[in-house]
């Protein structure tokens, strides 16, 4: 079950025109009136629509599959939002997007999910043959500044967050700006920003990542071979491989911290033992080393033929590619990659990954004792499933 | 003109007693051999026999002697003397035009490594 | 509509490739072992490095891929594997952040026991010539903290130290007060054939943090036969010695070390079997130092590097053996190198680096209050060779001896990096200079390494290294075990 995550409103009245585009906190119906003007209390039922006009609300967000009916149980003047039972999974301290006139609005965070990402910008400068993300060249500037406006509304328990894209730094003063913020309105929030590093070979920009003196703050920045033209063949831009390892080598050198991901198909695949020794030999000392399972989804759907690969006929070398991170004192874990697909000695590097909202499970695995430690399947794109899927008894 | 190794005196305990000489010439064209390939080889194979290269019209012409057996007592034949210092030579040549292609980035590395960019870079915290 | 290009579009023409530093050794007629500037290696054949050199290489040729992995090759515009081999570098020659670790206080020169390859002579029981004093004590101890290290080690030999206990007793008091006050921090060792272990001196070392080292060469008659003693009990002493310092202090607080005599080296199995019988963790296999009496009695040329090799193959095959069977055992020699060989990890092993350890590594403070560079280099002076001595206690300080004219030449000369042979051997990266023993055999700092038996061995123990790696599974397991730790 993927989680629906964007939509259009059924209805939205009562903004004022000055914004196009406006940021929803969700609250209780029970606590009484809203808290600050981004808070929207949410009604599901007519009963519920009286107690929240009585209280003297005027933002109010109903989930039904009939909004304007509820809407109509009481006279009402002030903001409204309508949604869908599609979306009942919202919640209390969850927040949206959305875009008044044309009622396009997104699920930008929810608070009981362990899987919050922002999206910074559909912008890239690669243009990887697997994007999940497929990138666009557009001015998708409004992006950042919805961040901005949401960050303060965010629960400040929140473990960590995840800045994802397209390229984030494809603003880098904007966007860097926008880190700062994060600092300060969550300083307990771990950041985890997904990159293809590249900016980082510009010493300036990494002297900005550096001075935000960030409590716990990760780039995840993709290398897929230890040889130039292969990684720049899977990321589609040439001197990519340059720029993302210098990028690397200039985060460590100013002490930031750097997680390696190595996305697995056919194209990274065959050499990936060599990619393993090269980074244990060349790299030892990133923080963190993330060996990840395709995704069927954006262009890998598009480039199947050059990408798919059977985990299982990779397996043995992914168990050597482990070992030998983990022999030069590598923290390294294998993402999206069923138990019964992998050996037995990775299972202990192997993370529950998938997002909640795309994670599912498929009818063999009911009788698996790994089920409660496995990571599952994406529900998204169009999954495609090894051979070695079986029930572990 | 003739060219002599300088030979240094050797304060070593053991001294040498064991066996006869042989003796082999090895000879190159000096317009395609180089001359510091020579002694290099020369050099490294020092251990086995010692070599003198004197400069003939156009030759460099190699006079090795070596001892008829080597210091573990197996014996050496002019042949396999005469192999093995080519091949020595060979991979002098080859050592040569390493450097000669790799001189100046090797220096780039070093000033990277120990130069004043280095030293600008602060430690990680 | 998304558009991809094809992986031939992502390939660099070879007039844009440049070549990397590398150095090479010839393995067999057209095998080559190749080597780059930080001591990776792979293996080519004769084409191969021909086509390497000339650039005669293409993206999916299989040799481009290997030669670009292994940093032989880079764009000629690139710049990540250039900074990468610096940074490379700079922590494979981090070792020299660390001045002087190593401290040596020769507390006295008297000794009971006879042994024949000791540069020590044997003293008297005179205590007034033999020992040092507290004054040159304190005097070295100064000079020890100023090196710049910010952990130190003060190692105690003699001799036999334990025969002047009291003066370790007062140093490692004095050491820890000023410890406390600098910051730097100290480790002691007592270097000691524990004939003279007692109850005393283990209760010092355990509440002091003392680790204690001892000499084991083998089996009791072999043993015995290197270390003649009144009494011919060397070896029943060193073990019961042994046992007693683990049960006080914990096993991981002593150590033994072995010298190989013309006598060891066919007995290296039981040499390791009674290493493995009284619970040491590992042993480390050395040759014979040259100097002293080795040279007197002529014992350093019954065996040329080919025999030494022969036995410590010999050895290494049995530790990997034992671990195979379930025992965790290390040939720390071997550990040393291959943490050279497989991590950049600078290791604190003073006796096989370039710059060489001597003085920058260690620092010797004789009896007498003289210093010198090395160990070995207070054995020369015993047979009358002063090159190594670099000053006085009372007439110099750090600075000065560090960086004495002596010392700075004796470190120049012998840098590998620019030495004939040495700088374009291909276990540069791994190996070190050996100035004392150069001299010694040769009479230059530097050496002809071809005559080297150093030379020989260090290459003997890295092939042999190299060749079980890429021949033996489990073995390699075992080894590259021994460099993660």
């Amino acid at each position: 079950m993927t989680l629906p995550l964007f939509g259009t409103a059924a209805l939205c009245q009562g903004f004022d025109s000055a914004h196009a585009r406006s940021v929803v906190r969700l609250q209780s119906s029970g606590l009484g009136a809203a808290r600050n003007e981004s808070d929207f209390v949410i009604v599901r039922t007519p009963e519920e629509m009286r107690r929240v006009v009585a209280q003297g609300n005027n933002s109010i967000f109903i989930i039904n599959d009939s909004p304007n009916d509820i809407l109509s149980t009481e006279a009402f003047s002030g903001r409204a939002i309508g949604l869908s039972s599609q979306f009942a999974y919202l919640a209390e301290g969850d927040v949206i997007g959305i875009h008044n006139p044309s009622r396009k609005f997104r699920t930008l965070f929810r608070r009981n999910s362990r899987h919050n990402s922002f999206l910074v910008t559909e912008r890239c400068n690669n243009y990887c043959l697997m994007c999940s993300q497929p990138p666009k060249d557009i001015d998708d500037h409004w992006i950042l500044d919805e961040i901005r406006r949401s960050l303060p509304l965010l629960d400040k328990a929140t473990p960590t967050l995840t800045f994802t894209g397209g390229e984030p730094l494809s603003d880098w003063t904007d966007f860097i700006s926008v880190l700062a913020e994060c600092r300060d309105q969550l300083p307990r929030t771990a950041v985890q920003v997904l990159t293809n590093g590249r900016a980082f070979s510009r010493s300036e920009i990494v002297d900005a990542w550096r001075e935000l003196n960030h409590p716990s703050l990760i780039a995840a920045i993709p290398v897929y071979s230890a040889v130039d033209h292969v990684h720049d063949y899977v990321v589609q831009a040439k001197g990519a491989f340059d720029e993302t390892i210098l990028g690397i080598l200039k985060l460590k050198d100013r002490g930031q911290r750097v997680e390696v991901r190595i996305v697995l198909h056919a194209q990274t695949a065959p050499a990936l033992l060599q990619t393993c020794r090269w980074l244990a030999r060349n790299l030892p000392f990133v923080d963190h080393v993330a060996l990840m399972g395709l995704e069927n989804t954006g262009f890998a759907i598009a480039n199947e033929d050059l990408l798919w690969i059977d985990p299982v006929d990779y397996r043995d070398d992914l168990a050597a590619g482990v070992d030998t991170l983990s022999a030069a004192g590598v923290n390294v874990s294998v993402y999206n990659l069923q138990r019964c697909v992998l050996h037995r000695s990775v299972w202990p590097h192997a993370v529950q990954s998938i997002s909640d909202w795309k994670n599912g499970y498929v009818k063999d695995c009911n009788s698996c004792t790994e089920k409660p430690r496995c990571s599952g399947f994406f529900t998204s794109g169009r999954p495609r499933q090894s051979r070695g899927i079986a029930a572990i008894l | 003109m003739r060219l002599t190794l300088p030979m240094l005196r050797m304060h070593q305990a053991v001294t040498d007693q064991r066996g006869a000489l042989i003796e082999v010439t090895v000879d190159f064209d000096s317009s395609i051999q180089s001359l510091n390939a020579l002694e290099a080889a020369a050099y490294r194979i020092i251990g086995i026999a010692t070599c003198e290269i004197e400069k003939g019209v156009d030759r460099f012409i190699c006079h090795l002697t070596a001892r008829k057996t080597s210091s573990r007592g197996e014996p050496l034949d002019a042949d396999a003397l005469k192999v093995k210092f080519l091949y020595l030579v060979t991979d002098e040549n080859l050592r040569l035009r390493i450097a000669d292609k790799t001189e100046g980035v090797r220096n780039v590395i070093l000033a990277l490594a120990f130069g004043s960019l280095a030293a600008s870079q602060k430690d990680p915290p | 509509m998304a558009r991809f290009q094809g992986a031939d579009a992502f390939g660099a023409p070879s007039d844009e490739l440049s070549l990397l530093p590398f150095n090479f050794e010839r393995t067999g007629t057209e095998q080559f072992l190749v080597s780059n500037m930080v001591g990776d290696f792979l293996r080519l054949t004769e084409d191969e490095i021909d086509r390497l050199i000339d650039l005669r290489l293409n993206p999916g040729d299989g040799l481009y891929e290997k030669a670009y992995a292994s940093h032989l090759i880079t764009g000629r515009n690139q710049m990540a594997q250039r900074q990468v081999l610096a940074m490379r570098l700079r922590s494979r020659m981090s070792f020299l952040r660390q001045v002087t670790p190593l401290h040596i206080f020769v507390v006295t020169l008297r000794c009971e026991h006879s042994c024949p390859y000791c540069q020590v002579s044997r003293q008297s029981t005179d205590r007034s010539r033999f020992d040092m004093s507290e004054q040159i004590a304190e005097r070295a101890l100064n000079i020890a903290f100023d090196s710049q290290a910010a952990r130190i080690k003060i190692e105690f030999q003699g001799g036999e130290p334990l025969l002047n206990f009291e003066l370790i007793k007062t140093i490692v008091s004095a050491a820890k007060l000023k410890s406390g006050a600098t910051g730097k921090a100290v480790d002691f060792v007592i270097a000691s054939n524990l004939a003279l272990l007692d109850d005393t001196v283990l209760a010092f070392c355990k509440s002091h943090g003392v680790l204690l080292s001892t000499s084991l060469d083998g089996p009791a008659d072999l043993h015995n036969k290197n270390r003649p003693r009144p009494g011919n009990n060397s070896h029943e002493l060193a073990v019961s010695g042994i046992r007693r310092a683990k049960e006080a202090l914990g096993p991981d607080r002593v150590g033994a070390l072995m010298t190989t005599t013309e006598a060891s080296l066919d007995r290296v199995d039981e040499i390791i079997d009674e290493y493995l019988r009284l619970g040491l963790d590992g042993i480390f296999l050395r040759p014979l130092s040259p100097f002293g009496f080795a040279i007197k009695t002529k014992q350093f040329q019954r065996y040329d590097a080919q025999n030494w090799l022969a036995f410590y193959e010999r050895g290494l095959r049995r530790v990997l053996e034992i671990n195979r069977q379930g025992t965790p055992f290390r040939e720390f020699y071997a550990a040393l190198i291959l943490t050279r060989m497989l991590t950049d990890k600078p290791i604190g092993y003073v006796d096989l680096r370039s710059p060489a350890g001597v003085g920058i590594g260690a620092l010797v403070y004789n009896y007498d209050g003289s210093v010198f560079a090395s160990d070995e280099g207070r054995m020369l002076a015993e047979m009358g060779d002063n090159a190594f001595r670099l000053g006085h206690v009372n007439d110099n300080d750090y600075r000065s001896l560090v960086l004495s004219d002596r010392l700075i030449d004796s470190i120049s000369n012998s840098l590998t990096q620019c030495a004939p042979e040495c700088s374009t051997c291909v276990f540069e990266s791994h190996c070190g200079a050996d100035p004392v023993y150069h001299h010694a055999t040769q009479g230059d700092d530097l050496g002809i390494k071809p005559l080297s038996e150093f030379c020989a061995r260090q290459k003997g123990i890295m092939h042999l290294l190299l060749d079980i790696l890429a021949k033996s599974p489990d073995d390699a397991a075992i080894l590259r075990r021994w460099a993660a730790a």
